[in-house]
């Protein structure tokens, strides 16, 4: 019963009206990034990074993982309503959620999202609760050689369980390690490609990286297709939302199902667009209404949403308990973490109880705010797509820019986010993952120097990865399995399609 | 057989130019790592180890993204830009550019005032009054959320110092 009493010491700290104003606040700011094309939530948390700097690491953690709601719920809503997903992982909601918008079920479709989507975020959060107390049993087994093994899963699962080109993959990520690396280095003071510029000293950050790569790069590619809105008008009529939610407990098989996948996939780091694909997936085979799916079939909103949601939930237990974040918005954070002077790590929840569990606290009351909330504003939110892109544009332009400058107030980041920006749009043309190169700018400095103080420990010896300890050895091997994962298969496949081919001859 | 006629770019151009430049980057990481000793010392990697693998394996990874794209695009069917987009993507990025190289020298203050209004009135079509209107309120909005309540300053030029703000 331990978790209960720490979570009521959370909820002591979460339960305040500065708190409560801040998760307000966070929820709305959220909605908005999420509902407005090329910013979503990895940049939106990055945007509001640099006006936290000067908060209490709880206050501020609990302003960005309120946003971080918010934007999951925004961007179901515009999927819902204008058949654009306002985020990656809401991609899936389009499926179903638009056709039933179209024959007049808006508020039904709506109610519906947003009533998974908290169904799978307060099992998400329930799940944190109960694992958490048992992290802190890992805490004093970690030192260096355990870190670097854990991080070396975390780049190891991206490569092997992506599902475009492996090698696409390698060099997103490689590209991050160096773009990581430059600047003074944290062990021999050096400082390291930065070519004789003074402005590099400091590093190239992963906000910038992030600013440019998600945001300026999105939007280079809603500019391309020339972006039109074919909205659907959005009054929410209160007798529909009481249907709708009435309807909620015949979704029961499908909830659990999405929650369990989401929660698999935020905490492996397979993240929250993965997880509402694979439950849309499994929802539609498994349903007796297969046909239906695609046409405005209600199952197949309820599955993306609460697999979405449940995953974005997930994904802050491994940051806050492994520094391994579960997604592209959890490694954001994380690196805020960092700056707020605090380590991610099993230790943060020995050292800083109040901060945990503040947190975790945070994330019931937040996500019951954000579902009162984003059910009040739709129709204001919504009539926000309707002012002309050429102004709707620009003015995220103008944000994204102003995010960039007031990271460390330098001239030097506003070209940066530029090249950013065009990598981001070729990459995401080309199909080359993003996600890898923002984690990788997040932890290269990390992953390096726990390798290094490794080696410092075991005096160059590479061994000291699989005898230090039980746990450090099957943590490597489950990243050596999963980086030559691609290649298994391959050869599984190959070995299989040998056989068939040569049973056909024969 | 499809024509060709309104490709500005195709997907094998782009796949090769991407592949050329993160080789060139890695090059570049590893040219740059050599300064610092990329050998295995008494402990451990010396500073230029890591950057210096790193930059080889992109390297050699971009080096099969090479050969992938140009197998799997060598007929040239698949367009990465049509002529019709790529005046879309001049068209935003131009102004964006500009607004950059303006805001490094007169602050993101006066930077966005000009952005935004020469776009609303060339590209959107709007009118004066209302263009300079939406600007200048949304620099004002910005000046109040981060020099006041934020307490968070934007970069200024020349430009706020004349009329006596800093």
């Amino acid at each position: 019963m331990d978790n209960f009493s720490n979570l009521m010491d959370g909820f002591a700290i979460a339960f305040s009206f500065f708190h409560l104003a801040l998760m307000a606040v966070g929820v709305l700011l959220g909605i908005l990034v999420g509902v407005l094309p090329g910013l979503g939530a990895p940049n939106g948390v990055s945007l509001l990074l640099p006006l936290t700097f000067t908060m209490d690491p709880v206050s501020a953690i609990i302003l960005l993982t309120s946003m971080y709601w918010g934007a999951l719920f925004g961007g179901s809503t515009t999927s819902i309503l204008f058949n654009i997903p306002g985020e990656p992982s809401s991609v899936a909601t389009t499926f179903d959620g638009y056709p039933m918008a179209q024959q007049g079920h808006a508020t039904h479709a709506l109610t519906l999202a947003f009533m998974s989507a908290g169904f799978g975020a307060m099992f998400g959060v329930v799940v944190i609760t109960v694992l958490s107390g048992w992290v802190t049993q890992f805490a004093l087994k970690f030192s260096s050689p355990e870190y670097f093994a854990v991080f070396l899963l975390t780049f190891a699962s991206f490569i092997g369980m992506g599902s475009g080109s492996a090698f696409k993959a390698i060099v997103s990520m490689m590209l991050g390690f160096a773009f990581a690396t430059v600047g003074m280095d944290g062990i021999s003071g050096n400082m390291r490609l930065t070519f004789g510029f003074s402005e590099l000293v400091k590093g190239i950050s992963f906000l910038v990286a992030v600013i440019g790569l998600f945001g300026l790069g999105e939007l280079m590619q809603t500019m391309e297709e020339g972006l039109r809105f074919d909205g659907i008008h959005a009054r929410i009529r209160v007798r529909d939302v009481f249907k709708a939610v009435a309807s909620m407990p015949s979704h029961w098989m499908t909830l659990l199902r999405s929650s369990l996948i989401g929660c698999w996939m935020g905490i492996t780091p397979g993240g929250p667009t993965a997880a509402s694909f694979m439950s849309y997936g499994l929802a539609k085979r498994f349903s007796r209404r297969k046909e239906h799916f695609g046409k405005g079939e209600p199952a197949g909103v309820v599955a993306p949403e609460t697999a979405d949601h449940s995953a974005g939930t997930c994904a802050i237990l491994p940051m806050l308990a492994l520094g391994v974040p579960g997604s592209a918005t959890a490694a954001v954070m994380m690196g805020g973490l960092m700056i707020w002077g605090l380590t991610p790590g099993p230790m943060l929840f020995i050292e800083r109880p109040d901060f945990v569990w503040g947190t975790i606290a945070s994330m019931y009351l937040g996500n019951v705010m954000a579902v009162v909330l984003v059910l009040a504003t739709v129709p204001m939110f919504a009539a926000i797509l309707r002012i002309p892109f050429s102004i709707i544009g620009p003015m995220i332009v103008v944000v994204c820019f102003i995010g960039a400058y007031t990271i460390s107030g330098s001239r030097l980041d506003l070209w940066l986010a530029l090249p950013f920006g065009i990598l981001g749009y070729v990459f995401k043309k080309l199909g080359y993952p993003i996600a890898p190169m923002v984690l990788a700018m997040v932890l290269g400095d990390k992953a390096e120097d726990a390798f290094r103080q490794s080696m410092m420990m075991s005096k160059g010896s590479l061994a000291i990865f699989w005898n230090n300890s039980a746990l450090v050895a099957t943590i490597m091997s489950l990243a050596m399995l999963l980086l030559f994962w691609p290649m298994v298969s391959m050869i599984i496949r190959r070995l299989r399609g040998a056989e068939h081919g040569k049973r056909i001859s024969a | 057989m499809r024509t060709t006629s309104g490709v500005l770019l195709t997907r094998l151009t782009m796949e090769v130019a991407t592949a050329l430049v993160t080789g060139l980057i890695g090059a570049t990481v590893c040219y740059g790592s050599l300064e610092f000793g990329i050998g295995w010392g008494d402990a451990g990697p010396q500073p230029g180890y890591f950057p210096f693998y790193v930059g080889l394996i992109v390297i050699i990874a971009s080096t099969v993204n090479l050969g992938f794209g140009i197998y799997h695009h060598r007929d040239r069917v698949e367009e990465f830009l049509t002529t019709e987009q790529g005046q879309r993507i001049l068209a935003f990025f131009g102004p964006m550019f500009l607004f950059v190289l303006v805001s490094s020298f007169l602050g993101l203050y006066v930077g966005m005032i000009l952005y935004l209004f020469s776009v609303m009135v060339f590209q959107g079509g709007y009118r004066l009054p209302k263009a300079l209107a939406v600007s200048l309120i949304t620099a004002i909005a910005n000046y109040f959320l981060f020099e006041v309540w934020f307490k968070v300053p934007l970069l200024k030029g020349p430009l706020e110092a004349l009329i006596g703000i800093h």
